[in-house]
This record gives C-alpha cells, sequence and structure tokens, in this order.
C-alpha cells in the first residue's frame, strides 16, 4: 500500500524553481534512497513535505494515506506519521531535552488515542530506547541540541524518530559530520525501527550511508526531479562513477 | 484631541504640602519641580510623561475605608500593608521581634540620599514628591540577633486614577543579616512614586524581588537608591507586566570591597504599555561585581526601556560588571529601546555588555511544529525558555516556580493578541 504519493510537485522559492516536478512512490516496507548533486533540490523536498512556511507547491500533489498533505501544518502532518530527521537539527536553549521528548512522546500518543505516560514511565521508557542509541542521560539532562556534537545531534534525532514511531521517516543527509562509529549507530537505530508497516526515505550525497541501511529503490535527483530510479546497484554504479555519466545520458 | 499637557500635578503638590503640613519646613526643599522631566531630558528620552502631564492628580490624603484581600504568594511569609502609601498595620502580619518598622524622619536617611546627589537623581519626581508629602517615612530594620528571616512581603495597594500614592520605606539591613522581600505593587493609582532605599551593612545578603502589576491606567515611577558595604550582596529582581507606564529606577552604589549588586529583571509588555527598567550601578572600590540582565516580551503596540548604566571609578579596580539586553517583539508595531552605558575610569576591569532585539526564532519554531507540536505551543515553549533561564539566573530556586506562574497569564495573553 502506498504512504507517500509525490505527484509532479513543483516548488518555487523566490522566483526561481526548485523542483520542476518531481515524482515519487513510497509504499509500505519500502526503503528509498535519494541521490544527487549538490542544488538539486534534495533538502527543498524534505522541507516540502515537512510543511515549513515557504515550502508550499506551485503545482502538484502529495498524499500521505490518501490525505492531501498540502493544507496541513507541520504539527498536523508529524501527528499523521511523517518524521523529518533534520541535516542540521536546531539548537533550543532553554528547553530541556527530557521535557521536549516527553512533550512530543505525549502529544503523539494524544493523538493517536492512546494513554499518555507519567513521567516515571516515560523516564523509563526513554533510558531504554537512549540507551540502544548509546545517549547517555547526561545528554538527556542539556538543552536540546545545545552544545551537542555534530555525532550527538544525529543521534537525538533518531531518538526522536524511535520515541515518536512514524510512518514514514525521511532522513535528511543524516550521515553528514558522523564519523563511521557514529554511523553504525545511527544506521542500526534506524534499521530496528525499520518494519513491514513503515518506510524511510534517506536523502544523501554518498553510497557510504547505505552499506548500512539498505535501500529497495535508489533515485537520482537531478535539477528539480528524479531523472533515474533503480535498484541498489544503482547507488553502486553512482559511487564508482559519479553523477556526470547518469545527468550527460539525460541531457 | 489630546488634551494640553499642563504639568499641574506639582502645583498641586505645593498646595497639598502647604496645607497638610505648614509646620515642617524640611519638607521644602522638595518642591523645587514644577514640571515632569521633558524628553530632552537625557535619562527620559525613551520614557516619555507626556500622558503623565496631561492627568489632572492629587496626592492621596483620606484614611483608608476599603478592605483588601491579601494574597500571599508564600505561605509563612510576614505580610506588611500599605494602603494608599500608609502603612496598615490591621491588614499587617505580626512582625517578629527582630524585625522593628518604625518612623522615621527625612534626617535620618538624608546621608544617603546625599550620596547620589551628583548621580542625577536630584531632580527626580518621585524622591522630590515623595519625599514632600509621604505621610509618614518607614524604616524596616532587620537586626543581627538572628541570621536568617522569614521572607517579608511588602504590598502595595490602594489609591485611584486621579490621585497619588507615594509610600516611602527605609530597608536597613545590620551585619551579616539574610534577608528576602517581595514587593508587590498592585494598586489603582493615576502615579504611584514608591521611593525606596536599602542599606546593605556589611556581610548582609538582600535578595528583593519587585512585582510590578498595578491597574491599567496606573503611571508608576518607581525609585530605589541603595548603598552596598564589604562583602554585602544585592540581589534585585523586577518582574513588569502592569500599569499603562511603568518605570522600575535603581540606582546602586558599591562602597564596600567585594561586594556585589545584581539588578536583573523581566517585562512583559502588551497592549500600549510602556515598561522600563532603568538602573545604574556605580562602582566606587575595587573587587566587586555587578550585573544588569534584562529580557522583555513584547506584544501589540508596546514599548520597553532598558537603560543600564556601569559607572566605575579610578580607584574600582578589579571590578566586574556585566549588562546585557534581550527583547522579544511579537508584533511589528512593538518598540524596544535598549541604552546601555559604561563609564569606566579604572584600567584593570572586566566589563561586558550586549543587547539583542529579534523575533521569536523561525527555525526553532519550525523544529518543535515537525515534531508535532502546535505553533502556539511552540511559541510558548520558546518564551518560556527564555524566561526561564532568565528567572533561574536572577533569584533563589525556591522562588522560580512563584515567579514564573507570576509570568503564565500574561504570556498566554501576549500569545492570543499576537499580530500575524
Amino acid at each position: 500500500m502506498p504512504i507517500l504519493e509525490i505527484k509532479n510537485a513543483e516548488l518555487s522559492i523566490d522566483n526561481k524553481k526548485i523542483l520542476k516536478g518531481l515524482s515519487l512512490n513510497v509504499n509500505e516496507g519500502e526503503t528509498h534512497a535519494i541521490m544527487g548533486p549538490n542544488g538539486s533540490g534534495k533538502s527543498t523536498l524534505s522541507y516540502m513535505l515537512a510543511g515549513r512556511d515557504g515550502y508550499e507547491l506551485d503545482n502538484g500533489s502529495i498524499n500521505f494515506e490518501n490525505i492531501d498533505l498540502t493544507p496541513l501544518s507541520p504539527d498536523e502532518r508529524s501527528n499523521l506519521g511523517l518524521f523529518l530527521a533534520f541535516q542540521y537539527p536546531v539548537e533550543l536553549p532553554g528547553v530541556s531535552s527530557t521535557n521536549f521528548l516527553r512533550e512530543i512522546f505525549n502529544s503523539r500518543k494524544k493523538y493517536l488515542g492512546e494513554n499518555e505516560l507519567s513521567h516515571l514511565d516515560f523516564i523509563k521508557l526513554l533510558r531504554k530506547v537512549a540507551e540502544n542509541l548509546s545517549i547517555k542521560d547526561e545528554m538527556l539532562k542539556r538543552y536540546v541540541n545545545f552544545g551537542f556534537s555534530g555525532g550527538e545531534k544525529k543521534r537525538f534525532e533518531i531518538l526522536q524518530m524511535a520515541l515518536l514511531d512514524p510512518k514514514i521517516s525521511v532522513l535528511d543527509e543524516t550521515d553528514s559530520g558522523l564519523d563511521v562509529d557514529a554511523l553504525k549507530i545511527v544506521s542500526e537505530g534506524v534499521n530496528n525501527l525499520k518494519d513491514k508497516k513503515n518506510a524511510v526515505v534517506v536523502i544523501t550525497h554518498y553510497q557510504r550511508l547505505l552499506d548500512y541501511i539498505k535501500p529497495d529503490i535508489v533515485h537520482i535527483m537531478s535539477d528539480g526531479k528524479i531523472i533515474k530510479s533503480g535498484d541498489a546497484d544503482l547507488a553502486l554504479y553512482v559511487e564508482k562513477n559519479g553523477y556526470s555519466e547518469i545527468l550527460n545520458e539525460k541531457s | 484631541m489630546k488634551k494640553a499637557r499642563n504639568d499641574q500635578f506639582f502645583s498641586n503638590l505645593e498646595k497639598f504640602v502647604n496645607k497638610v503640613y505648614p509646620n515642617q519646613p524640611q519638607r521644602k526643599p522638595y518642591l523645587n519641580l514644577k514640571s515632569w522631566p521633558s524628553p530632552r531630558d537625557e535619562a527620559w528620552k525613551f520614557s516619555r510623561l507626556g500622558n503623565l502631564a496631561r492627568k489632572n492628580i492629587l496626592p492621596l490624603n483620606f484614611e483608608n475605608q476599603q478592605d483588601f484581600n491579601i494574597n500571599k504568594l508564600i505561605k509563612d511569609s510576614i505580610s506588611l500593608v500599605f494602603v494608599n502609601g500608609k502603612f496598615e498595620k490591621k491588614l499587617s502580619d505580626k512582625l517578629l521581634s527582630e524585625i522593628v518598622i518604625e518612623e522615621v524622619q527625612i534626617e535620618d536617611f538624608k546621608e544617603i540620599i546625599n550620596k547620589f546627589d551628583n548621580l542625577s537623581v536630584k531632580n527626580h519626581p518621585t524622591l522630590n514628591s515623595t519625599l514632600s508629602c509621604s505621610e509618614k517615612f518607614f524604616k524596616i530594620k532587620f537586626k543581627n540577633d538572628i541570621k536568617f528571616y522569614k521572607p517579608i512581603e511588602i504590598f502595595n495597594l490602594g489609591g485611584t486614577e486621579n490621585t497619588s500614592i507615594h509610600p516611602f520605606i527605609f530597608i536597613d539591613l545590620d551585619k551579616n543579616t539574610n534577608v528576602q522581600v517581595f514587593q508587590h505593587y498592585s494598586t489603582y493609582a493615576g502615579l504611584l512614586a514608591p521611593f525606596e532605599i536599602i542599606n546593605l551593612s556589611e556581610n548582609s545578603n538582600l535578595e528583593i524581588i519587585k512585582i510590578y502589576d498595578d491597574k491599567i491606567n496606573s503611571h508608576n515611577l518607581s525609585l530605589t537608591l541603595s548603598v552596598i558595604k564589604e562583602e554585602a550582596n544585592l540581589r534585585s529582581f523586577a518582574l513588569i507586566k502592569g500599569g499603562e507606564f511603568t518605570r522600575s529606577e535603581m540606582h546602586t552604589l558599591l562602597e564596600g570591597e567585594n561586594s556585589n549588586a545584581d539588578i536583573n529583571g523581566i517585562y512583559l509588555s502588551s497592549g500600549n504599555q510602556h515598561h522600563d527598567l532603568t538602573s545604574c550601578v556605580y562602582h566606587n572600590v575595587p573587587n566587586c561585581k555587578s550585573s544588569q540582565i534584562v529580557k522583555g516580551v513584547l506584544g501589540e503596540e508596546s514599548t520597553a526601556v532598558f537603560q543600564g548604566k556601569v559607572r566605575v571609578e579610578k580607584l574600582a579596580q578589579k571590578t566586574e560588571a556585566k549588562q546585557m539586553s534581550r527583547a522579544i517583539m511579537l508584533s511589528d508595531k512593538a518598540v524596544s529601546n535598549s541604552k546601555p552605558e559604561l563609564e569606566i575610569y579604572a584600567d584593570d576591569v572586566i566589563c561586558g555588555h550586549g543587547a539583542t532585539v529579534g523575533e521569536l526564532d523561525e527555525d526553532q519554531i519550525f523544529y518543535l511544529s515537525s515534531r508535532g507540536i502546535s505553533k502556539q505551543k511552540a511559541k510558548v515553549i520558546l518564551i518560556d525558555a527564555f524566561l526561564n533561564e532568565m528567572i533561574s539566573l536572577s533569584i533563589s530556586d525556591k522562588f522560580h516556580d512563584i515567579i514564573y506562574n507570576k509570568t503564565k497569564t500574561k504570556i498566554n495573553k501576549l500569545l492570543t493578541n499576537e499580530y500575524e
């Protein structure tokens, strides 16, 4: 069953066309990778999906389980089960990490009509989930992303993903700024959350992350649309030959 | 059409003083002001008194007949209640024997005022009007027989739209005392002119929390002069949220070595409110520290001012002084002014200042919303974080929640009336 259907998405920022007719279908249980050179519109795609102000479609449609996403605010999209792991997670000085996580966890539970957890039960759950991602208690006592290292920020994104249990997760350059050990922890975290009912879209520059998170389908994005799709071998091809050959093939 | 500015208050005041206190020549020198400070006066440039000058206000001179509910913030505190500027023993709690509240005369604190003579407070309307017309001058003395007191809560109540009230309090801490004072300003007065003097003897500690929450037509021109001796510590925090116009002005003189003054505050401004935190800290001796840190949230068409001055005398080496002002604007019609001033004559000092004004951060709001939190809730979280940091920094942990809760209703109001 399709979770996400993007049809002919066109989007401009400051009167400059960034997405030029992008289409993408993601079904339950699938892992997609979107690769492409700088400036191809990958991050714009992720903001567009999350519903950021200023990233509204000019043309085309986005459906999430047959619900039109375009009129929905970022929080409504999140509540439906869409998660964006940020390329650059935002620091929130003064907002305690634990309180923040409890707030987002309980607001998701509330939306799903499930019981919110008491402070104590939440802390127990949080400890368990955090441990799997090698996140120490000490880090949860700090302000959200404030003074976190690059690796800590990315692990904290995956921790939020684990707590929110989304149907589709878009990971925007989650591998950037990670060393190999951190990359392994983050990838394992993502793989552990993956099941037959949800889906993952990995946006990345390099093939290296795809050694750990195995994609079913790989898309090459260029100049605001997807120009080629294939299986995992396509990523290996790009890694070996670069983007230029595929780009030339198209033009 | 706006009524003409007439400054009638000062002729009213003079008539009042001549009639009520005909035989008290010591009040006369404080009748020298004939008008409110004008915008040309540097100290009042950003806080204009035109509206006040157009009001026809008389000093209040009748006995209180009203009943008041005294809502203490702290269960076991000792309340001192001032109605219409006069001490109401009946409404106040019984004092402990270590706390003396006594009537004093201008001569008894003249020496302290004189220390500030050259420091631009000489012609301050609050100093002048309150010393000339306040019925009684009260001193609260904390004796050093015991080291810890229960918190004191001073309530300023009463007033009417066309009257002014003039409470005077002299807070005097003996050596080695440790005192916490809450000052509530919750009057209906057209003009509230509270004049306070604080004297901190060697090694004493005063934490004073001022909550300005007068009714919406009030002008509050609060003035506090503090003198701090060796090893003493003044921790002052002002929460300004009420009134049409509220200025909390503090002049703090560090005259004993190793003393410390934190003059911090938060203002939450909505509607057409004008809020002003003005603070001058004078480092006269070496090895003292001070901070003036102010944060504000402004909505609708409100305006606010932070004026912070630090003066470090030539002698005052090894001074550490910090100034910082940050404002969050929820409306593009609100205006925030910041005027930090450093006047440094010593060469071995650490002084820093900075000021920022801005809207709530769009990236932060988006990040929170992308996690399922509504935009409105995201703003509440970010403002809470902004203020909580400030409250934690400024006051004792045990009062944190009390003060935080005092900000809550105002923040909700600010966000409900937010201009998009």
